[in-house]
C-alpha cells in the first residue's frame, strides 16, 4: 500500500512537470500577446509603447528561456506575480479557489445526493412510470445547456418571483442564510444537470448488477427486494459511479465557466479562462497544474476505492489477486 | 422490452425521423427553394405564417429551414465525435485495465494530464494554424466538410477520457472474475479475452456515457463557433443558433426553445436506443431481474 | 408534530427566499461588463479601470458631452490664445511649447495631503521611465523639463507643438507622498509594488468626489465619499459597481433589482438595449449615445481583386447601409462617410458619400471587367472569380449577423464573398496585425475627438516584417498626398486652416476606399426613471467623471 502510494506519488510529480512545459508551449503558441490586446483598446498607444512594453513583461523572450527561469523560481518556491493583477499569484488565487470550492462542492453534493437515490430508484422502477419521468429528466438534463438553464432560474426566481438574487457574491458579512440565497441558483444549475448524469450511470450500473448470479441466489433465499437492492446490488453497482463522481472532483477546482460567469461568481474556472486569455502565465500555469493535482488526487481516490469497494482488484492494477 | 415503455418509444420514433429529415435538409431545401441562408432584414423575428412555418429569426431567415440544415450538422458531428470518442476510450480503458501496471500508469497518468489540459489554449492555438499551409489544398482546407471533420476531430481528442476511465474501471473488477479467469487458462489470447469476455460486461457504462456524451458535444460545438473553430456563418447548426438566440432571450425565446427542445429529442432518442443496445448486447442484459 | 415541522420549514423557507429590502436612494449600483484587473492610473490601460477612477480622481482635461475640451483638475484651460501656452522656436529649427497649468486650489488627496507640483514632478518622472510599465509613454516623454513655479502652478516645456496641445486628459496624477518611497525603492519592481494594486483602499491614493472604500476581487468595488473632494458634494453615500460579463445576465440582474442601473460605457449590446426599451421602457429611460467607435472593413490592397478602384467603390455601393442601420439598429448608428464621426467638428459635410446603388456597383463591376459567371458569380476575363474572404471576431454576435446581411447584398451584385473568423485573440493578435487576411477584415477603431490618422493611414504606419508589424494601416494603403496632409495637420495650430486639411483627408479617403466605412456604433445607457444626472460623452471620457451631478430625481 505505501509502495503504491509512493509510485503515485512519483508519477504525479511527472505529471505536473510535463504539464508544466506542455501549458507553457501552449501559452506561447498562441498567437497575439497581451501587449497587442492592450494596444487594441489604448489608440495613444505608439509602436514604440508596445516593443518597451513586450521587453519589459519579458513577452519578447524565447519560450523555453522563460519556462526555464519560471521553473527555477518556482522549485524554490516562488511562483511568481500574475502579470494583469500584478499581485502574487497565489494571494489572487486563494479567494477564487474558496469561492470554487463552495460552489462547486455543494453542486456536487447536492448533485450525487439528488442523481444516485433516483438512479437506484429508477433501476427498481425499471420500464415503469418512475423510471421512464427520472429517464426523460436526465435526458432534458443533459441536452440544456447551462447558460439557457442559469437564465431560466434567473428569469423565475430573481426577475419574476424575486425571491432570490440573481447570484453574485453576498456582500460582506452577510450572515449564513444571505450567502445561501446567493449560492441557491449557481448551485441548482449546477446540480440540475450533473444530478442527470449521476442518475443515468447509477441506473445502468444497478440494473447490470441486478441481473448477475449472486442477486438470483440472494433472491433465491428469500432476501427482501430493498436488501438486495440497497446491500447486494449497489456494492457491485459502485464502480463505474465512482469512477464518475471521481471525474467531478478532480473538475472541482478548475471551477464552472458557464455557470461562474453567469451569475457573476468568481471562482477558479473564469481565472483559468481569463488568465488563458490574456496570456498570464504565471496565474494560468499554477491554476491549471492545481487543477492537474487535483484531477490526478481524485483519480488516485477512484483506484483505492476501487479495491476498498472490490477486494478482488488489485491496487497497482497488475494481475488481480484471489479476492 | 421496449413495449413497456411507448412514450421513450415514440421519443425515440419522433428523433429518428428527424434525424433523417435533417440529412435530407439539403435535397428537401432545394426542391422547397428555400434558402437557409437568405436574409430579409425587412421580415425580422416575423411569427409563424405560411411562408415560415415556425417563423423567422434576428435576421428575417426561414427557422424551420435553418433548423433542418442546422440539425444536418449537429447530429453528424455529435454522432461521430461521440462514437469515436467512446472507441478511443473503450480502447484505451481496457488495454490500461487488462495490462496494468507500468502500461497502467502511463495510460492512465496520460488521461489525467487531457482532462486537465487547457482547451481554451489548444483552441486558440488550434484556430491560429492554416490548413492551407500543412499542405492540404486551399479548397478543401476551406470547405465546409473540412469544417465538420475539424470539429469532430477536436471533440473526438478531447472526449474520450470518461469512456476510457470507466472502462478501465470496469476491466480491473471482471479480469478477476471467473469466467475471465477461465478464458485465461484456457489459453486465450490478451486480445481475445479484451474482446469478446471484458468489452461485452462493460457495455453498458460505454453506451450510457456514450450517449450522454452526445447532447454534450452538439453543445461543445457552439463554443467551437463561438471561437472561430466551428461551422462559420452563414451556416446554422443547432448549438449556434441556441448560442446566438442568448442575447435575444427575453424578447425572442423562440430562438432558444427550437433548437433546444431538438437537442432535447435527440439526445433523448440516443439514450434510449443506446439502452435498448445495451439490452440486446450485453451478455447477461437480457434477463429481466425482476416482473 | 408533523404540522409544526411543516410550518418550521415552511418559515425557514420564507426567510430564506425573502426579497432584499428595495436599496435606498442614497446607495447606487452600477452595474457593467468587466472587472478591473488594476487600478493604477497609468500603467495599462483598461475600460472598466478607467470608468471606476472617473469617480475617484480627475484627469488635468477632459472632453465633455458636446466634446468640447475643458479643466478638470487644471484652473484655466491652456491656450495659445490666454498666453497660458507659449509656442517655442527650438534650437533645431523645430517647434516646441510651455504650458503652464494651475492646480485646483483645492484638490486635495483622501488622507488630507494637498494635491501639488510635487506630484506632477513625481508623475512625470515615473511617465518617462522606460521600467515603470506605463502603457502610452509618448506624452510624458515629449515633456522636456517640468518647471515649478508654486505648490499649485508650474510649467511643462514640450519638445512638439501639435494642435493638441492642451489635451491633457491622460495626465492622471500619482499621490508621490504614498508612492515615492516605493518608486524609489526600484522601477522595475514599482508596478508590482505600487499601492494602487496593493493596498487599493489607502484614502490617499485619490482625490476625486469618492474614494474606493472596498474591492472584492472579480466581483465588485464599494465607493465612499471622499470627504476632501473640493468640487460638488455627490449625493450617494455609497456606490457599488459589480461586473457581471454576460449580458443576459447583467439585464436580470437590473429587472431583480440586484442593480440600478447599466453603463453604456460597458454595457448591453445595442439590440438587447433595443429590446429591453420595448418591454421595459416605462420603469427605465434608455439612452443610446452614438460614440466614437468606428466600424468599418479594412480592404487588403495587395489583392489583385481590390487593386482596382471602381471594385472597392461597387463593393460599397452594393451595401445598403441605412437599410441596416434602420432594420437592425433601429437607426441609432449613423452610417459612416468616412472614419470621421459627424458629431466630431472637423467632420467634413461634403465628403462623397455612397448610397445603396446596386444598378450602379454592377455596371461598375461590368467596367471593370468582371462579368456574371454560369453560377451568376462575376468572373473577368483572365478567369478570375471575384470571390472574396470576409473575417471578423468570431463570437460577436453583432458583427456576425451584419456580416451576414452584407454576405447576401454582395451575392446579388455577383460578388461572393466566404466568411472566415476568428477569437479575437487570433484576429488581432495574427490576421491584421500581420496584413494575413486575404481581402476583408471587418473591425472597429475606438478613438477620441479630432485624433489624428497617422497610425491608420500614413503609409510608414504598413506593417511589415521590416518595421516589427508596427503601425495600423491594415490595408496597405499609400498616399503621398495623404502622407504630406497627415505631417502637415499635426502642427497646424489654426483651426480653420486644419478643418480644410482634415476635409481633404476625408475626401481621398472617402474616394479611395482603402477602408468600407460602415456606421458608429452606439452605446445605451439604461438608466432608471429615479436617476438623473447621467450624461453620456461617446468617448473614451466616460460619463462617470460627472459622477457627483448623479441624485435622484
Amino acid at each position: 500500500m505505501l509502495g503504491y502510494l509512493v509510485r503515485r506519488l512519483i508519477q504525479a510529480i511527472a505529471v505536473l512537470a510535463a504539464m508544466s512545459l506542455v501549458v507553457y508551449v501552449l501559452l506561447g503558441l498562441m498567437p497575439g500577446d497581451p501587449v497587442d490586446l492592450m494596444a487594441s483598446g489604448d489608440p495613444k498607444m505608439t509602436p514604440a509603447d508596445m516593443q518597451r512594453l513586450r521587453a519589459l513583461h519579458g513577452v519578447d523572450r524565447p519560450i523555453l528561456e522563460r519556462y526555464a527561469s519560471w521553473a527555477t523560481a518556482a522549485l524554490q518556491g516562488d511562483l511568481g506575480w500574475s502579470r494583469s493583477f500584478r499581485r502574487p499569484v497565489l494571494e489572487i488565487m486563494a479567494p477564487r479557489l474558496a469561492n470554487t470550492l463552495l460552489l462547486m462542492g455543494s453542486a456536487l453534493a447536492v448533485a450525487l445526493g439528488i442523481g444516485l437515490p433516483l438512479g437506484i430508484w429508477a433501476a427498481a422502477r425499471r420500464g415503469r412510470l418512475a423510471d421512464q419521468a427520472i429517464n426523460l429528466a436526465c435526458f432534458a438534463g443533459a441536452a440544456t445547456p447551462t447558460f439557457w438553464l442559469a437564465l431560466l432560474l434567473m428569469m423565475v426566481f430573481a426577475v419574476h418571483l424575486g425571491w432570490l438574487p440573481a447570484g453574485s457574491l453576498p456582500p460582506d458579512g452577510a450572515g449564513p442564510l444571505e450567502v445561501l440565497r446567493h449560492m441557491a441558483l449557481p448551485v441548482a444549475t449546477l446540480a440540475l444537470v450533473e444530478a442527470g448524469i449521476y442518475a443515468r450511470h447509477m441506473r445502468a450500473a444497478m440494473i447490470d448488477a441486478l441481473a448477475q448470479d449472486y442477486v438470483r441466489t440472494a433472491r433465491a433465499k428469500g432476501a427482501s427486494e430493498l436488501r438486495i437492492l440497497l446491500v447486494h446490488a449497489l456494492r457491485n453497482a459502485a464502480l463505474p459511479v465512482t469512477t464518475v463522481a471521481a471525474l467531478g472532483f478532480g473538475g472541482l477546482f478548475s471551477g464552472a465557466l458557464v455557470t461562474e460567469t453567469m451569475f457573476a461568481w468568481p471562482g477558479m474556472g473564469k481565472l483559468i479562462y481569463d488568465s488563458i486569455l490574456t496570456s498570464d502565465f504565471n496565474m494560468a500555469l499554477v491554476t491549471l497544474l492545481f487543477a492537474t493535482l487535483v484531477t490526478l488526487l481524485a483519480n488516485l481516490l477512484a483506484d483505492l476505492g476501487y479495491a476498498a469497494l472490490d477486494p478482488r482488484i488489485a491496487l497497482d492494477g497488475s494481475d488481480g489477486r484471489d479476492g | 422490452m421496449s413495449i413497456a415503455r411507448p412514450a421513450l418509444a415514440a421519443i425515440a420514433a419522433l428523433g429518428t425521423s428527424l434525424a433523417l429529415a435533417c440529412l435530407a435538409a439539403p435535397w428537401i431545401l432545394t426542391l422547397a427553394g428555400i434558402d437557409p441562408t437568405e436574409t430579409d432584414l425587412l421580415n425580422r423575428l416575423a411569427g409563424p405564417s405560411a411562408a415560415h412555418p415556425l417563423g423567422t429569426d434576428d435576421l428575417g431567415r426561414d427557422l424551420l429551414a435553418r433548423l433542418l440544415d442546422g440539425g444536418r450538422v449537429s447530429i453528424v458531428v455529435g454522432l461521430t465525435a461521440a462514437v469515436i470518442a467512446a472507441t478511443i476510450g473503450s480502447v484505451l480503458g481496457v488495454v490500461a485495465g487488462y495490462f496494468g501496471g507500468r502500461f497502467d500508469a502511463v495510460l492512465m497518468r496520460f488521461t489525467d494530464g487531457v482532462i486537465a489540459l487547457p482547451l481554451l489554449a489548444v483552441l486558440i492555438v488550434l484556430a491560429a494554424i492554416d490548413l492551407g499551409k500543412l499542405g492540404i489544398p486551399e479548397e478543401i482546407a476551406r470547405s465546409p466538410e473540412a469544417g465538420l471533420a475539424r470539429i469532430v476531430v477536436i471533440t473526438a481528442a478531447f472526449g474520450w477520457t470518461t469512456v476510457a476511465r470507466l472502462v478501465r474501471a470496469a476491466t480491473l473488477s471482471l479480469k478477476t472474475r471467473d469466467f475471465v479467469r477461465a478464458a485465461i487458462a484456457l489459453g486465450a489470447s490478451p486480445w481475445r479475452v479484451m474482446l469478446v469476455h471484458i468489452l461485452p460486461n462493460a457495455l453498458s457504462p460505454i453506451l450510457v456515457a456514450t450517449a450522454l456524451a452526445l447532447g454534450e458535444v452538439i453543445k461543445f460545438e457552439s463554443v467551437l463557433s463561438f471561437l472561430g473553430l466551428g461551422i462559420q456563418p452563414p451556416t446554422p447548426s443547432w448549438g449556434n443558433m441556441l448560442t446566438n438566440a442568448q442575447e435575444l432571450i427575453w424578447t425572442a425565446p423562440h430562438l432558444a426553445l427550437w433548437p433546444g427542445l431538438l437537442i432535447l429529442a435527440t439526445v433523448a432518442s440516443c439514450n434510449i436506443l443506446a439502452d435498448a443496445l445495451a439490452d440486446r448486447l450485453s451478455p447477461r442484459g437480457g434477463a429481466r431481474p425482476s416482473s | 408534530m408533523i404540522e409544526t415541522l411543516a410550518v418550521r420549514a415552511f418559515a425557514l423557507a420564507a426567510g430564506l427566499l425573502a426579497a432584499a429590502p428595495a436599496a435606498a436612494k442614497d446607495e447606487l449600483t452600477i452595474g457593467f461588463t468587466q472587472y478591473p484587473a488594476t487600478l493604477h492610473p497609468i500603467i495599462d490601460s483598461m475600460a472598466a479601470k478607467s470608468y471606476v477612477l472617473g469617480m475617484t480622481r480627475r484627469p488635468f482635461t477632459a472632453y465633455d458631452k458636446d466634446w468640447v475640451l475643458r479643466c478638470m483638475l487644471c484652473v484655466d484651460l491652456p491656450t495659445v490664445e490666454n498666453g497660458l501656452a507659449r509656442p517655442v522656436d527650438r534650437p533645431d529649427g523645430t517647434k516646441g511649447v510651455a504650458i503652464t497649468l494651475a492646480i485646483h486650489p483645492g484638490a486635495t488627496w483622501g488622507d488630507g495631503v494637498p494635491v501639488s507640483t510635487q506630484d506632477v514632478a513625481f508623475t512625470i518622472e515615473v511617465g518617462r521611465d522606460d521600467k515603470s510599465g506605463v502603457a502610452a509613454q509618448e506624452f510624458y516623454k515629449r515633456v522636456e523639463r517640468v518647471e515649478i513655479h508654486d505648490a499649485k502652478r508650474f510649467t511643462l516645456h514640450m519638445e512638439k507643438l501639435t494642435y493638441q496641445y492642451n489635451d491633457f486628459g491622460d495626465f492622471q496624477l500619482l499621490p508621490a507622498h504614498l508612492e515615492r518611497p516605493v518608486f524609489a525603492a526600484g522601477a522595475e519592481g514599482y508596478k508590482q509594488r505600487t499601492l494602487f494594486d496593493a493596498e487599493p483602499t489607502r484614502a490617499g491614493l485619490h482625490f476625486g468626489p469618492y474614494r474606493i472604500e472596498q474591492v472584492v476581487a472579480g466581483s465588485h468595488l464599494v465607493l465612499a465619499p471622499n470627504p476632501t473632494w473640493y468640487g460638488d458634494k455627490p449625493h450617494f453615500r455609497k456606490i457599488t459597481i459589480r461586473a457581471i460579463e454576460n449580458t443576459a445576465a447583467l439585464e436580470a440582474n437590473l429587472l431583480s433589482g440586484s442593480i440600478d442601473y447599466i453603463a453604456g460605457e460597458l454595457g448591453l449590446t445595442l439590440d438587447q438595449a433595443l429590446a429591453f426599451e420595448k418591454r421595459h421602457g416605462a420603469r427605465f429611460d434608455i439612452v443610446y449615445k452614438p460614440g466614437l467607435v468606428y466600424e468599418h472593413i479594412d480592404l487588403n490592397l495587395d489583392n489583385p481583386l481590390l487593386k482596382d478602384r471602381r471594385v472597392r467603390q461597387a463593393l460599397l455601393m452594393a451595401l445598403d447601409r441605412e437599410a441596416l442601420n434602420r432594420q437592425l439598429f433601429e437607426g441609432k448608428q449613423p452610417v459612416a462617410a468616412s472614419f470621421v464621426n459627424p458629431l466630431d467638428r472637423v467632420a467634413a459635410t461634403d465628403t462623397p458619400r455612397y448610397g445603396f446603388e446596386p444598378a450602379r456597383a454592377q455596371a461598375l463591376l461590368d467596367e471593370a471587367g468582371f462579368r456574371p459567371g454560369p453560377d451568376g458569380i462575376r468572373v473577368n476575363a483572365a478567369g478570375q472569380r471575384l470571390s472574396l474572404e470576409l473575417g471578423t471576431t468570431a463570437g460577436n454576435r453583432t458583427r456576425e449577423s451584419v456580416q451576414q446581411v452584407l454576405q447576401n447584398q454582395w451575392k446579388r451584385v455577383g460578388v461572393e464573398v466566404r466568411i472566415k473568423n476568428d477569437p479575437a485573440r487570433v484576429f488581432f493578435g495574427e490576421i491584421t496585425r500581420k496584413r494575413a487576411f486575404p481581402a476583408m477584415a471587418m473591425y472597429a477603431w475606438i478613438s477620441s475627438p479630432e485624433s489624428g490618422p497617422r497610425n491608420q493611414l500614413h503609409s510608414k504606419s504598413i506593417p511589415t516584417e521590416a518595421n516589427n508589424f508596427a503601425g495600423q494601416n491594415y490595408p496597405g494603403f499609400a498616399n503621398a498626398e495623404i502622407d504630406g496632409l497627415i505631417d502637415r495637420l499635426e502642427v497646424e495650430l489654426d483651426f480653420d486652416r486644419r478643418k480644410a486639411i482634415w476635409t481633404r483627408v476625408q475626401a481621398i479617403y472617402a474616394t479611395e476606399l482603402p477602408v468600407l466605412p460602415l456606421y458608429f456604433r452606439a452605446e445605451s445607457f439604461i438608466v432608471p426613471k429615479w436617476l438623473a444626472g447621467i450624461e453620456p460623452t461617446g468617448h473614451l471620457h466616460y460619463s462617470s467623471l460627472r459622477v457627483e451631478h448623479w441624485k435622484p430625481r
